[in-house]
């Protein structure tokens, strides 16, 4: 038990004065601001309206609400009196300057991953980032969960400290996915499942996992889009936040894409792409994409004649003129839904979201805005999920469509920033 | 027209046109012209804006001038909804003025007593406008050759007028010269002016022919001007809570504590409204829009609710079974001689009752009205259709006399009888003078359709006497509804041989051209749906339902007569005695009815070949009013599913005859418009009455017409130089009996109740099997 | 404060950021030929193009589109004389004319994805713009006008 305590408290690492900016090589900076983007610091780091960097972003959990910390410079309420050691140890080992314990919200689970030459360009990066003054709320954990000593018993059990190691076995290229994915990234922060202690589940990694009210799919061969996601979607998607066979990113992976890997050049993500296309064992599959693009395509006019069907008219009148496609191919403006991601998840979350919330200009792709359905009824958009679901699929229904449309409409509007 | 015109008008306050004398007088300053731009109907706030009245000005009749400049300006009492009515209008005048059309305007005037019955329905403008307009243009073309002959010095039997100029020889004055130079003093009695000598047809120049209308660029564009466009500087913004009832909610308490959280939020006030047109509205007030009508979602009302919150449709239709049954009561539109002998002694005879449910109007602006008080003077600024029939409503809302209102003229999104009931006008003048400043109100889509004034539901029996040889020997026809003439514009009911008063516009229809032996008709008023609701005028209004049921039956007494449905209404169409027709306006009777029918029968293909389960039906009808009839048959061509029960629709064929067509592509794109309506009324619209109230509120389940379920129409107009008459409505009548007729032809499923939804037709396939 | 460019002009709204794009063009700015028909996004009438692309503004809030580039009926051609507008004038397609605003920006964007749109195209991308007037027929033709005339426009 001594050594339980003894262990849960590390040392203090003594605080530093602030570096001056042009301490840091500019090269090192530009390089750290790739890898902030890499990591999307920024998308976790800032709340909603709030100055960069400056924390105060709930994150929700089935645990309670934490909220992230300031990370600029700032000496009193940021990490300007961080030195390059104990910003080192919070990104390898999940411990504070000061020697507290981490929350895992702080993906340093990946981090410890990231080399100590990239650490030290965010090292970089961040320190000569505008300093703002700004405290986090105080975290909503309840008892004992909000006791950071009891975080060196997680990490006992879940965590592995240690850099990321390339397989010899695999392209130059793949490595470079795989160690951005598996640390600075984190993808599998959202995209693995967590076990009830909230960590993620090692032997099914990347396997899908619900993350504030949305679904993050599965990235490997159990994703249920009806075409692959290639390389080429995969690099698409990450780059623009359009995939023509699946759809435009929404929810949390907006930002992710479009505040941070916005910043990571063009190799970096095809790196990535290379990555989790091999995982999902793409390449097997495409043979059967022309097919998918066909059958979905040959119901894209569907309710669009002379009709009766009250759900098709529905559909009809709200929502075809966007999602038509006259094929052979889908256009990139008119993601075309008998291909979407959100229509074949096991559960209608992502596709009432959107439909609730719509897609704004910092959401989709370039150019690509959806209005906001939530004046329709509970009921109305639950008819449009079921429409949907039973033309544009071959999956079971979903159930209780209408209760999860009120429900998500509830948490939409107590989320709303004052 | 005639009966409005004839028509007692207390309630209007209005003189009527065709009482009035008509001067010719040179008119000087003083005369305003209320238009901004040329071909903008509707001025923008602020007023003031006018073009100034020219110093010179010929101003032959109120109904055009003509100023220095040659520009001739119609000033135009209808309504423009999509009609074109103020192309048609002034192409009327400047025909017979010998205008020059790029010098011609048009002008929607605001509400004046000078103008008489302000009103625009019953596709009535075209027909009522023709003579005056023709006469006043005649007496303007003669005035403008007597002068322009003394300034080119030549007598006037050698001058022709062309293209706005008086020419003789080789020489020739513009009409603007005339103005400036001539005297162009002159008047004439009213009856000088009935005998106008009007051109003979063959040298008509525009009537007939092809233009752009006036109003179409700019409504390509987003200049032109509705009521939900109207500003004026100081004015806040309301939306109501429309009560749980129509007629009898009153308000208990009003809680807004949720909605001062509303930025911009101003206050709720329940309105007193001394002309009950809008009993239990309470009006929220914001400075915007979007924060009154959020406003208004979380204000809370609490109202007593009275019986009426009770009233279903089932009950409206039961209620309406109910005074059919009762040998008693109603009014004998029709009441031959003869008829109860002709029964008894038929050797068979059919009877059929015939249903519609209760349609919406759904125009596609929600109603507004912008209203406040400025110079002694309320001004209404909304579009409307019938100013003369709630200036003297408002006129009781405000406690001011009618001369002090004024309702100033936008164009209408949408009209389809809905703005024929100004209602919308009471709240919103209402709101400003308990404000005490300007208010522009807007009703979002949802308080659109429970302040609707929707098409009643009605039911209808219908029976025939058959004697010898399957001769048609009498036939009976009684139809329920609520009438909308009853409760808004009392003044207008008719008296009908047995003393009852009714509402022509609630039975037209049934009094149909077909010769039948001893007839009947009886028209009963539901006294629910008037107190449940305020029925209103809705596109074609009675001959929605009436025509429905007269063509069912004809369709369903032809094959019990054994006979084709077409041959069994020709031989029906004989021209004889009353259906003869007469002059000016039903010239040939129901002879040019069987023309219609059996040119579209025709143009159909009737008879011929037909893959399985599809089928041909008929129809015909004759508009609306046997006093204005366009005649009008329809053919469709439809498919059955027997699986399904869902109908497609493969073709509909039109053939017309509304005498002179002014405007072609304009009478063209009325009996497309108006055609599609019975389309979507007959398969795609229909809503019902569930606790007092429309059950469809918006897009979500009223789901009327969209372009994929459009088929094609073929239009065919006979040519003809009768009496122009109206062509806003008349196609609407006969599309759903076509449709209907069609299903039975193509897999025999009879359908008696409008809606046609696939799960009716799958019973009636059943019944039939 | 919501900015955005608004017929190629920059525009500051002061409306809330949750206010629709509708009545924040209509009100704020003036521009009235966008209309309001049914305010959940199922009659077409308030059609603008949002990036250039027809986009129903009656439930879009103006945050969905900070700093994108807004077109309405006013701006889709400095002449109104769009080829479309020409062939809906050619064709007198208005009648009332109250959602025609709408049908234009619709059938732009119709256009623009499918130069030479068949009637199939035509039923589903417009399937969203409900006339009420019961104009469908000239509107699918003025449609097929107006791409014939384009599409010789754009030939080399």
């Amino acid at each position: 038990m001594i050594g339980f305590l003894a262990l849960a408290w590390r040392p203090a690492i003594l605080p530093i004065d602030p570096p001056a900016k042009t301490s840091f090589p500019a090269e090192l900076i530009a390089s750290g601001q790739i890898l902030a983007g890499a990591g999307y610091c920024e998308v976790c780091h800032t709340r909603q309206g709030g100055e960069k960097l400056a924390g105060g972003y709930a994150l929700r959990s089935d645990f309670g609400t934490i909220y992230s910390t300031n990370i600029t410079p700032e000496p009193e309420t940021g990490i300007g009196r961080w030195s390059l050691e104990a910003f080192t140890r919070a990104m390898h080992e999940g411990v504070a300057r000061d020697g507290s314990h981490l929350f895992p919200a702080f993906p340093y689970d990946h981090y410890t991953k990231i080399s100590d030459e990239d650490v030290e360009a965010l090292y970089a990066y961040l320190m000569t980032r505008p300093p703002v003054k700004a405290t986090a709320p105080v975290n909503t954990l309840p008892f004992p969960l909000n006791i950071r000593t009891l975080q060196e018993g997680w990490k006992l059990l879940f965590f592995r400290s240690g850099r990321y190691r390339p397989d010899a076995a695999k392209s130059a290229e793949w490595n470079r996915g795989a160690y951005l994915a598996e640390g600075l990234s984190h993808c599998g922060g959202c995209h693995t499942p967590r076990n009830l202690l909230g960590a993620e589940k090692a032997d099914h990694a990347y396997g899908g996992a619900v993350i504030e009210d949305w679904v993050a799919p599965a990235l490997t061969d159990e994703n249920p889009s009806p075409a692959p996601w290639t390389q080429g979607e995969l690099f698409s998607y990450l780059r623009s936040g359009v995939s023509p066979l699946h759809g435009v990113s929404a929810g949390s992976m907006s930002p992710v894409i479009h505040t941070g890997l916005a910043a990571v050049p063009d190799a970096d993500i095809r790196a990535e792409a290379i990555y989790f296309a091999e995982l999902d064992h793409a390449e097997a599959r495409t043979a059967a994409t022309d097919a998918a693009i066909k059958k979905a395509l040959a119901t894209s006019a569907l309710g669009t004649g002379q009709e009766y069907d009250p759900d098709a008219r529905l559909y009809a009148a709200a929502c075809v003129a966007c999602h038509y496609n006259a094929g052979p191919n889908p256009l990139p403006a008119r993601p075309e839904l008998a291909l979407n991601s959100a229509l074949t998840l096991s559960e209608p979350t992502n596709f009432i979201h959107v439909v609730l919330e719509g897609i704004g200009t910092r959401d989709g792709g370039p150019g690509l805005v959806m209005p906001s359905y939530a004046a329709l009824g509970d009921a109305d958009i639950a008819r449009l999920a079921a429409y949907l679901r039973r033309t544009r699929t071959d999956r079971s229904p979903w159930t209780d469509v209408e209760t999860k449309v009120a429900a998500l409409r509830r948490q939409a509007a107590s989320a709303k920033p004052e | 027209m005639n009966r409005i015109l004839h028509a007692d008008d207390r309630d209007s306050g209005a003189s009527l046109p065709s009482r009035r004398g008509f001067l010719i007088a040179m008119v000087g300053t003083g005369v305003t012209l209320g238009f901004a731009r040329p071909g903008l109907g509707a001025i923008e706030l602020p007023s003031g804006e006018a073009e100034a009245t020219p110093a010179e000005l010929f101003e032959p009749t109120i109904w055009y001038g003509i100023d220095r400049e040659g520009f001739v300006t119609v000033n135009v009492i209808r309504a423009e909804m999509g009609q074109h009515v103020g192309t048609a209008l002034a192409r009327i005048v400047a025909d017979e003025l010998e205008a020059d059309w790029q010098k011609v305007r048009i002008v929607h005037v605001d509400s004046d007593p000078k103008w008489g019955l302000m009103v625009t329905g019953g596709s009535w403008s075209v027909w009522q406008s023709f003579p005056i307009l023709s006469q006043a243009g005649a007496a303007g073309r003669i005035a403008l050759i007597e002068e322009g002959a003394k300034l080119l010095g030549v007598g006037s039997e050698a001058c022709v007028a062309r293209n706005g100029a008086v020419a003789a020889g080789g020489k020739s004055i513009g009409y603007g010269d005339i103005v400036v130079r001539g005297d162009l003093r002159r008047s004439y009695t009213e009856e000088q002016l009935k005998a106008m000598p009007i051109k003979p047809p063959d040298e008509r120049r525009l009537i007939g022919r092809d233009t752009t209308a006036i109003d179409v660029p700019s409504k390509t564009n987003g200049e032109a001007r509705y009521g939900l466009d109207a500003r004026v500087d100081g004015m806040i913004y309301a939306r109501p809570k429309v009560p749980p009832t129509r007629n009898d909610s009153r308000v208990v308490s009003i809680d807004d504590a949720a909605a001062k959280s509303v930025p911009g939020y101003i206050r709720t006030l329940a309105l007193n409204d001394p002309s009950e047109t809008v009993p239990g509205w309470v009006m929220v007030y914001a400075d915007s829009f979007v924060a009154a009508s959020r406003a208004a979602d979380l204000v809370k009302v609490e109202w007593h609710v009275g019986e009426s919150g009770k009233v279903s449709e089932e009950d409206l239709q039961r209620r309406a079974g109910e005074l059919i049954a009762d040998r008693n009561g109603g009014a004998l539109v029709v009441d031959d001689p003869g008829l109860d002998a002709a029964f008894a002694a038929a050797k068979s005879t059919i009877e059929r009752t015939y249903t519609t449910s209760t349609v919406m109007h759904f125009q596609l602006e929600p109603v507004n009205a912008v209203a406040f008080e400025k110079d002694g003077v309320f001004e209404i600024h909304t579009g409307n259709q019938w100013q003369s029939l709630i200036l003297p409503v408002l006129a009781q809302a405000l406690a001011r006399n009618q001369d002090k209102i004024v309702l100033r003229s936008y164009m209408l999104g949408g009209g389809f009888g809905r703005r024929l009931n100004g209602d919308y006008a009471v709240p919103a003048a209402l709101a400003a003078k308990l404000a005490g400043r300007p208010v522009k109100m807007i009703c979002t889509r949802p308080d659109d359709m429970r302040f609707d004034s929707p098409r009643s539901p009605s039911v209808q029996l219908l029976r025939m006497a058959f004697g010898d040889g399957g001769n048609v020997t009498a036939m009976d026809h009684q139809a329920a509804a609520g009438w909308p003439t009853a409760v808004m514009a009392p003044s207008f009911l008719f008296k009908a041989g047995n003393g009852a008063l009714y509402d022509p516009f609630s039975i037209s229809g049934a009094d149909h051209w077909y010769s039948v032996g001893a007839q009947r008709v009886r028209a009963l008023r539901n006294d629910l749906a008037d107190r449940t609701f305020r029925p209103g005028w809705l596109r074609s209004v009675a001959p929605g339902w009436t025509a429905w049921a007269v063509e069912s039956f004809m369709d369903e007494a032809s094959h019990a007569a054994g006979a084709d449905p077409v041959a069994f209404r020709l031989r029906l169409l004989d021209a004889a005695g009353r259906n003869a027709g007469s002059a000016p306006n039903a010239v040939g009777g129901a002879r040019r009815q069987a023309a219609v029918l059996a040119r579209a029968a025709q143009k159909a293909g009737w008879g011929g070949a037909l893959p399985k389960d599809v089928g041909l039906g008929v129809a015909t009808s004759f508009g609306q009013e046997r006093d204005m009839p366009t005649w009008v048959a329809c053919v469709a061509r439809v498919a059955v599913d027997r699986g399904s029960g869902r109908v497609t629709v493969e073709k509909l064929t039109l053939v017309v005859d509304a005498g002179t067509i002014v405007h072609p592509d304009g009478a063209e794109a009325q009996v497309e418009g108006a055609a599609l309506w019975g389309l979507s009324m007959a398969l795609h619209e229909g809503s019902e009455f569930v606790g007092g109230q429309p059950k469809d509120t918006n897009l979500d389940s009223y789901t009327p017409l969209r372009m994929g379920d459009v088929p094609p129409v073929e239009i065919e107009f006979l040519p003809s130089t009768e009496m122009p008459v109206g062509l806003g409505e008349p196609a609407t009548t006969v599309v759903a009996p076509a449709i209907a007729n069609a299903i039975f032809a193509a897999s025999g499923a009879r359908i008696r109740h409008l809606p046609i939804r696939p799960g009716a037709v799958l019973r009636a396939l059943s019944n039939s099997a | 404060m919501t900015n955005l460019d608004l017929n190629g002009r920059p525009v500051s709204f002061r409306s809330p950021d949750d206010t629709p794009l509708l009545w924040a063009i209509r009100d704020e700015i003036g521009l009235t030929g966008t209309k309001f028909g049914c305010g959940i996004g199922m009659c077409g009438a308030c059609t603008v193009h949002v990036e250039g692309r027809a986009t129903r503004s009656c439930i879009t809030p103006l945050a969905a589109v900070a700093g994108a580039r807004i077109t309405t009926i006013e701006g889709l051609d400095p002449k109104g004389q769009h080829p479309l507008q020409s062939a809906w004038i050619e064709l007198q397609v208005p009648q009332c004319g109250y959602c025609q605003s709408g049908q234009i920006m619709q059938a732009a964007t119709l256009l623009q994805d499918y130069p030479d749109p068949t009637d199939r195209d035509i039923d589903a991308v417009m399937a969203g713009s409900l006339c009420r007037c019961m104009t469908y027929v000239r509107i699918r033709k003025a449609i097929k006008l107006a791409a014939s005339k384009m599409r010789v426009g754009s030939a080399p």
